[in-house]
């Protein structure tokens, strides 16, 4: 579950990442904030989508990002690619 | 029961196909264009049913009893993904017109086998990361274990750049790029800005007209700020900003019914900031790496067509080698999706090499099974089996213009000579006759030459290998009057450079050419006239013949000829 997911250096990450994305305070944003309804577009997705895949060494499907709706629900996809 | 590993370019422009063996060895590649006669062939697939079963029959594969391991050029389907579209640069309406395209060709690749006979259990279809496609071709072709890759396209699965390491063969992803920021998304509003049009493949004309203007260095300043690089990566400019630009550059713009001299500043400006930000892009990427270099690079995906580009980085960059595949276009791809088909299938991790390099992997020239001499009335037909390159040799020394239909088809763009027409270089007017008579296309653009590799410093002021006509090199001041239908408004001229072991019937060619008129350098540009494919059959051929001031044709072993006078 994604509460269940430690703030470690992958959800420090996406929360840094999207707060300067959406130009929202970090402490705005948590496990539960949906991407949608925070106003990430589809551009800046696919943007974090690299961001990830470099910072952390991991290949993200590009389409990944869009079947997720909360940041939590995508970072524990991303820790799934980074197990397998 | 044989496998066979079908490679299938689903972008929606330039389709193609490619068929591997079981041995990893590339037996066939061809683009759908040629098949169709149909310029780019937007939007048909890539296994157009007619077209695949003349490629099976050649192959001699059997639909009725074989396997085919089918492989698109795409993993993602673009199409179904929810981004917004980016049209700072080109209007949304021809990037959803692409991606409904490449979103059909994707869902039916390989659909037409069922056509020919081939059951479903026979046939399974693989998606292949388009970039990776696009290095496994460039990688098929070059002559090394060991480069760096870097794809530089007008996008991707992802973002339109990727860098590869090849290492003993096998392929390792450095990085991509992702999101919008594309150098051929670049060219093609620079090529819509200079009156032309990218959905044409007119990109081509940029390049060319190019060479008459005057670069414009604050324009270029500006144009290279649509894009930034980090890393390699690139990114497109906020939309105020390339609005901005976009409004500098409209000062240099030209409609199309304007002469095309009037965008030269911007032809030449635009591509002085394409090179900056290609240099950019492949600097960042040699400074990544550990080693100290100098590095062998294969470069590819369509930016890769930028030959003016092509013939100078290798020299400014300190590479030790620039090897650009004959078809580092979407078409290419197909080579690359079989190839991927063959080694996902055998479980085998490195790339097969090109046993020699050659382009010529397309259909055979041949005269449909007929005699075609009670036909072609009012012409001359000699039978000039075993003779034909001096057949041809004498013929372009009595100044004749002769088109080739020999051998295999050239896979990709070039027409490197097997597709070609010929003609002496050195006779005075013979570019402006060409374009006049035959290819009907306008005064400034180019024509390119042909020449042994061993004489490329005796006419060229770098030695740089081209064998597939993707560099454009600096002719030897002194040397040019000698040639003068093959050297460009700067001085330049896209060299094909030939070898005796990849190419034995052209180096003959020139070979006998010295003997005729004392210099072995021939004016080489595609059979085809302009705004159609180059020819597939031998009926191509004669047509053009017939319907265009061009004098001779060389059909397999027939000369056939227009009357002297």
């Amino acid at each position: 579950m994604p509460e269940a997911l430690p703030k470690d250096e992958l959800v420090t990450f996406l929360i840094r990442r999207l707060a300067a994305l959406t130009r929202q305070n970090e402490t705005e944003i948590g496990l539960e904030t949906s991407l949608l309804d925070i106003g990430l577009q589809s551009i800046d997705a696919v943007l974090l989508c690299g961001e990830v895949e470099d910072a952390f060494q991991v290949e993200i499907d590009p389409a990944l990002i869009f079947d997720h709706d909360t940041l939590g629900s995508f970072a524990l996809a991303v820790k799934e690619l980074m197990a397998a | 029961m044989t496998t066979w590993y079908l490679g299938l370019a689903t972008s929606g422009h330039d389709p193609a196909l490619a068929i591997v063996d079981e041995t990893g060895q590339v037996v066939y590649a061809e683009a759908t264009e040629r098949f169709l006669q149909d310029k780019r062939a937007w939007g048909i697939s890539p296994d157009h049913p007619p077209h695949l079963e003349r490629a099976l029959k050649i192959c001699g594969a059997s639909p009725e009893t074989d396997t085919f391991i089918v492989g698109t050029t795409w993993k993602a389907m673009k199409a179904q993904m929810d981004v917004k579209i980016h049209d700072a640069m080109l209007p949304a309406l021809d990037t959803l017109w692409m991606r409904g395209l490449n979103g059909s060709l994707q869902a039916m690749a390989g659909h037409s086998l069922l056509r020919l006979g081939v059951t479903p259990d026979r046939q399974r279809l693989l998606r292949h990361e388009h970039h990776l496609c696009h290095a496994v071709t460039a990688a098929w072709f070059a002559p090394l274990s060991d480069a760096l890759v870097l794809v530089l396209d007008g996008e991707g699965d992802v973002g339109a750049v990727s860098a590869y390491a090849l290492e003993d063969r096998a392929l390792k992803r450095l990085w991509r790029s992702w999101g919008p920021g594309s150098l051929g998304t670049f060219y093609g509003w620079l090529t819509f800005r200079c009156g032309f049009d990218w959905r044409l493949g007119e990109e081509w004309k940029v390049m060319g007209l190019a060479a008459y203007g005057r670069v414009i260095p604050h324009l270029r300043a500006a144009l290279q700020t649509l894009l930034t690089v980090k890393d390699g990566r690139l990114l497109f400019a906020a939309a105020d900003r390339i609005a901005e630009v976009q409004q500098m550059a409209s000062t240099y713009a030209r409609t199309i019914s304007e002469p095309p001299m009037q965008a030269a500043d911007l032809a030449a400006t635009g591509q002085a900031a394409y090179a900056a930000l290609a240099d950019a892009v492949i600097g960042d990427l040699l400074a990544q790496q550990e080693g100290p270099g100098p590095f062998d690079l294969l470069l590819c995906g369509g930016c890769a067509l930028n030959s003016s580009y092509n013939g100078a980085v290798a020299n400014r960059l300190g590479l030790r080698s620039l090897h650009v595949p004959p078809c580092p276009a979407d078409d290419g791809n197909a080579i690359g999706a079989a190839l991927l088909s063959w080694m996902q299938d055998r479980r085998v991790p490195t790339i097969p090499a090109s046993p020699d390099c050659t382009p010529f992997l397309g259909m055979e020239a041949g005269l449909s099974g007929r005699d075609l001499r009670p036909h072609v009335r009012g012409f001359e037909v000699k039978d000039v089996s075993g003779n034909t390159a001096a057949a041809v040799a004498e013929a372009l020394a009595q100044g004749r213009v002769v088109g080739t239909f020999r051998g295999r088809a050239e896979f990709g763009p070039r027409a490197l000579g097997n597709r070609s027409i010929l003609a002496d270089p050195a006779r005075a007017g013979m570019k402006d006759h060409i374009n006049a008579i035959i290819k009907g296309r306008e005064a400034y653009r180019p024509f390119a030459p042909v020449l042994r590799a061993r004489d490329t410093a005796d006419w060229f002021t770098s030695a740089e290998a081209s064998p597939y006509m993707s560099k454009t090199l600096f002719w030897r001041q002194e040397r040019q009057d000698q040639v003068q239908a093959v050297v460009h408004a700067d001085g330049t001229g896209r060299a094909q450079t030939v070898t005796p072991e990849m190419y034995p019937w052209m180096h003959d060619l020139l070979d006998e050419t010295e003997r005729r008129t004392g210099q072995a350098v021939l004016l080489n540009t595609s059979f085809n006239i302009m705004g159609k494919p180059i020819i597939d059959t031998v009926e191509d051929a004669l047509a053009v013949l017939s319907t265009t001031g061009l004098d001779t044709v060389l059909a397999g072993d027939l000369l056939i000829s227009k009357p002297f006078g």
